[in-house]
């Protein structure tokens, strides 16, 4: 399992960043996750994979300055 | 410490204006040379036309200058305002001050929103506005006394010259007893000797017992400052509570306030966590999109930008609340303790350095090619101890690295000083020189506008290709971020009325990363939106993050989350429970918009304000140079075959940069055209009678400026 913004969600091995915002709603302005406390940015999404029980918080609309 | 000479020269009693829903209803007013003080009251009119902050700071300046003034004149105006929501404790954001002036580099009025204590002591001393104007003959330190209710004007001597110990000293003087009823504002050497000063507020940290100080960087200000010969500006107050604003609904801001800093502290550990790593977090985001300025916004990224992100700075930063305000549950005004810099005055000895935040770490770090977190951190100390702009100084000194590796300056020029990108002796030398004014320092200082011409006139630089990559526009410095790719946020940068900062619109990823606003129509809304609601911050003494920095879970499922349409809401509840005055979300956009045209106006007043200042260099739009096609050639070629429809084949990479920057520049220009319809303004980029009628801001000096540029 694997809790995204606090919900418990199944894990599949080799599933990446981008596999999960594929299942997800809402999620078209998300451009940065933190995985397990670390920045992942949207370039990013398609290679890194997400290990079993992962916790992952979608970040809000990146604002700037 | 403690050899300060003041020598008392003015003091006057004054019975102190009781704060009526958030209002003092009166200004205050110095001249520095006569040393004549007065109060003023602040008609109805004024006030509900002009809010507070800068609302009131500009119209108190134009009233001050002629079109004719320049910066160093007597008559210019340093305005320094809270708000009516300033000083409000426990709301995230609620203690800034605005402070403007006209500006030594654009010679148009600049406005920059700081942090620390001065604007709400300020005003709970009696004032919503102070004006400063004309030159004194030695140096003067101003204190308004909230506590004794006296104005005092000092002659100074034998004070220190940087901020980092005046501002100490200062405190320690005025009340030794209360540090923390005393904020202080000061420049420093490098405010005297360069034209972008900036200025420190100053507030007591209780924790770690010391001084602490954030900047009002933007435009030079600090030299503004320096040239009237005023040492300091100190205030002094006593206890402050949410009733000390005497809201008109205490119950209804104690609810909305209660609302918001909950949030934060629930949702910024999950988000950007600021509290911790302030705006570090983001170096790595702008890295990975491309957009991190690296050797003078030549490229976007760097390997080596991972060592000056978050992950180091976390570890760097002293643990404790960092809050340039009290209560502020985003608390992201992090410092650095016993740092110990290896060059300059402070050498060997151990410093607080009070930042660094994302703007100075990309500027003074990535776009110079310096990737060490400490030599950025003494950059930060000694840019804040002289007194001088972190974002001009590391965008100006980017220029001039980026001019010698092309051989338009040699080591001639530079006194010896080897320029090439992540020189950090160099970086720091040059800090130091445009601190005391001497050697090539002293033309850095000036700005990248003034160091164009010069590098053309006196060193035979190629005046076209230093055009393209020195990246000011109406004279001010950009701030740090790559517009490139994204046209909204060129908009965002080049229609800015103060010229390129980031505080009128951040667009790049809606647009960019999000293709949110594909049309001309959609960005010329964004760019309409964005500044009105980011300039009702500026007006009621409040800082922007807390509204879009952290945001509501739910959030994501509004559809424009860009808004943050909640927080706009408790921004209306928060105006209507301090000020009485019943507010929509919309009623924020009116307001913000009088006072937006108002000083979109007072460019024009000053020789500015039409289309051809709204121009960007063309770094800023594409690229300059093959070697920087090349290094993302494959995105270009593909716009060019695909977006454009033009036939690549064979064309030379510098035919392919030629044909990339027509495109570019006539999207330019055709955003502009989008934008002006949208703010109500004439095809030059004025706004017309009817959008001033609208606004009810048609003075009669209002409508004789238009008159004289053709609008009846």
């Amino acid at each position: 399992m694997i809790e995204v913004d606090r919900k418990s969600l199944p894990w599949k091995k080799g599933m990446t960043v981008a596999d999960l915002l594929k299942t997800l709603e809402n999620v078209e302005f998300c451009s940065v996750v933190r995985l397990n406390g670390k920045l992942v940015s949207s370039p990013k999404f398609d290679k890194t994979l997400i290990p079993d029980n992962a916790a992952i918080d979608l970040l809000p609309l990146v604002a700037g300055g | 410490m403690g050899q300060a000479n003041l020598k008392e020269i003015k003091c006057i009693s004054y019975k102190k204006a009781g704060i009526n829903k958030g209002y003092t209803d009166q200004s205050l007013s110095i001249d520095i040379n006569s040393a004549d003080i007065s109060i003023n009251p602040i008609d109805e009119n004024i006030k509900h036309k002009f809010i507070g902050g800068k609302g009131y700071d500009l119209w108190l300046m134009w009233n001050r200058v002629s079109g004719t003034t320049k910066w160093n004149d007597p008559e210019n105006t340093i305005c320094i305002s809270s708000g009516p929501l300033g000083g409000t404790p426990g709301y995230p954001g609620g203690g800034k001050s605005i402070v403007t002036a006209i500006s030594p580099l654009t010679g148009a009025p600049i406005d920059s929103n700081v942090g620390g204590y001065f604007g709400p002591y300020k005003k709970f001393s009696g004032f919503d506005a102070i004006e400063l104007t004309g030159k004194a003959q030695n140096d003067t330190v101003i204190l308004i006394d909230g506590i004794e209710n006296t104005i005092k004007l000092f002659n100074a001597s034998n004070l220190p010259e940087d901020a980092y110990a005046l501002s100490k000293e200062l405190t320690q003087h005025f009340d030794a007893d209360k540090p923390v009823n005393i904020s202080v504002v000061t420049a420093g050497p490098g405010a005297a000797n360069t034209n972008f000063g900036c200025l420190n507020f100053s507030w007591w940290d209780a924790g770690r017992k010391m001084v602490r100080y954030k900047q009002a960087g933007r435009g030079g200000i600090g030299t503004v400052f320096a040239d009237k010969k005023i040492k300091a500006v100190v205030a002094r107050y006593g206890s402050i509570s949410m009733k000390t604003n005497n809201p008109a609904d205490l119950e209804a801001l104690k609810a909305v306030t209660k609302t918001h800093a909950k949030e934060i502290h629930e949702l910024d550990p999950k988000q950007n966590r600021m509290a911790l790593v302030g705006t570090t977090h983001l170096v790595p985001i702008m890295n990975d999109h491309d957009c991190l300025p690296v050797h003078n916004f030549k490229f976007g990224s760097h390997p080596e930008s991972q060592v000056i992100g978050e992950d180091v700075y976390e570890h760097i930063f002293d643990k404790g609340f960092d809050g340039c305000w009290r209560g502020c549950a985003v608390a992201c005004a992090h410092g650095v303790k016993d740092f110990i810099p290896f060059t300059g005055p402070y050498q060997g000895t151990k410093v607080f350095v009070d930042g660094p935040e994302y703007e100075t770490v990309a500027g003074c770090g990535s776009n110079l090619g310096i990737f060490d977190p400490h030599t950025i951190l003494e950059m930060n100390f000694y840019c804040d101890a002289y007194g001088m702009d972190t974002i001009s100084v590391g965008t100006s000194i980017g220029f001039v690295m980026e001019c010698f590796e092309n051989d338009q300056i040699t080591i001639k020029n530079t006194g010896g000083m080897d320029l090439s990108f992540g020189n950090r002796h160099s970086a720091l030398e040059i800090i130091h020189q445009m601190a005391a004014g001497k050697g090539f320092g002293a033309i850095v200082g000036k700005g990248v506008r003034q160091m164009k011409t010069i590098f053309a006139k006196d060193f035979g630089a190629d005046a076209a290709f230093m055009q393209d990559i020195g990246m000011e526009s109406k004279g001010l410095e950009f701030s740090e971020y790559i517009t490139k790719e994204s046209l909204a946020q060129q908009g965002g940068y080049g229609l800015a009325l103060k010229g390129p900062q980031h505080d009128e619109a951040w667009l790049i990823f809606l647009d960019m990363v999000h293709n949110f606003m594909p049309t001309f129509e959609n960005k010329a809304e964004a760019l309409h939106w964005f500044p009105m609601f980011r300039t009702w911050f500026g007006l009621c003494g409040l800082c922007k993050l807390p509204w879009n920095d952290i945001v509501p879970e739910d959030n994501k499922n509004n559809p424009e989350p860009a808004k943050v349409v909640k927080h706009v809401g408790w921004y209306a509840d928060f105006f209507s429970a301090v000020t009485g005055r019943k507010t929509t979300p919309d009623d924020l956009i009116t307001m913000s918009e009088a006072v937006y045209n108002f000083q979109r106006i007072f460019n024009l007043k000053m020789g500015y304000g039409t289309r051809e200042h709204d121009t960007v260099p063309y770094r800023a739009m594409g690229p300059v140079t093959v070697e920087e096609y090349n290094s993302r050639n494959k995105r270009y070629d593909e716009q060019l075959t695909d977006k454009y429809n033009l036939d690549i084949t064979g064309m030379s990479t510098g035919e392919k940069v030629a044909a990339l920057r027509q495109k570019r520049e006539e999207q330019y220009e055709l955003l502009k055209d989008a934008v002006y319809e949208r703010r109500g303004w004439n095809k030059n980029g004025i706004p017309t009678l009817d959008t001033v009628k609208r606004l009810g801001i048609d003075f009669p000096e209002v409508l004789d400026i238009l008159k004289q540029n053709g609008i009846q």
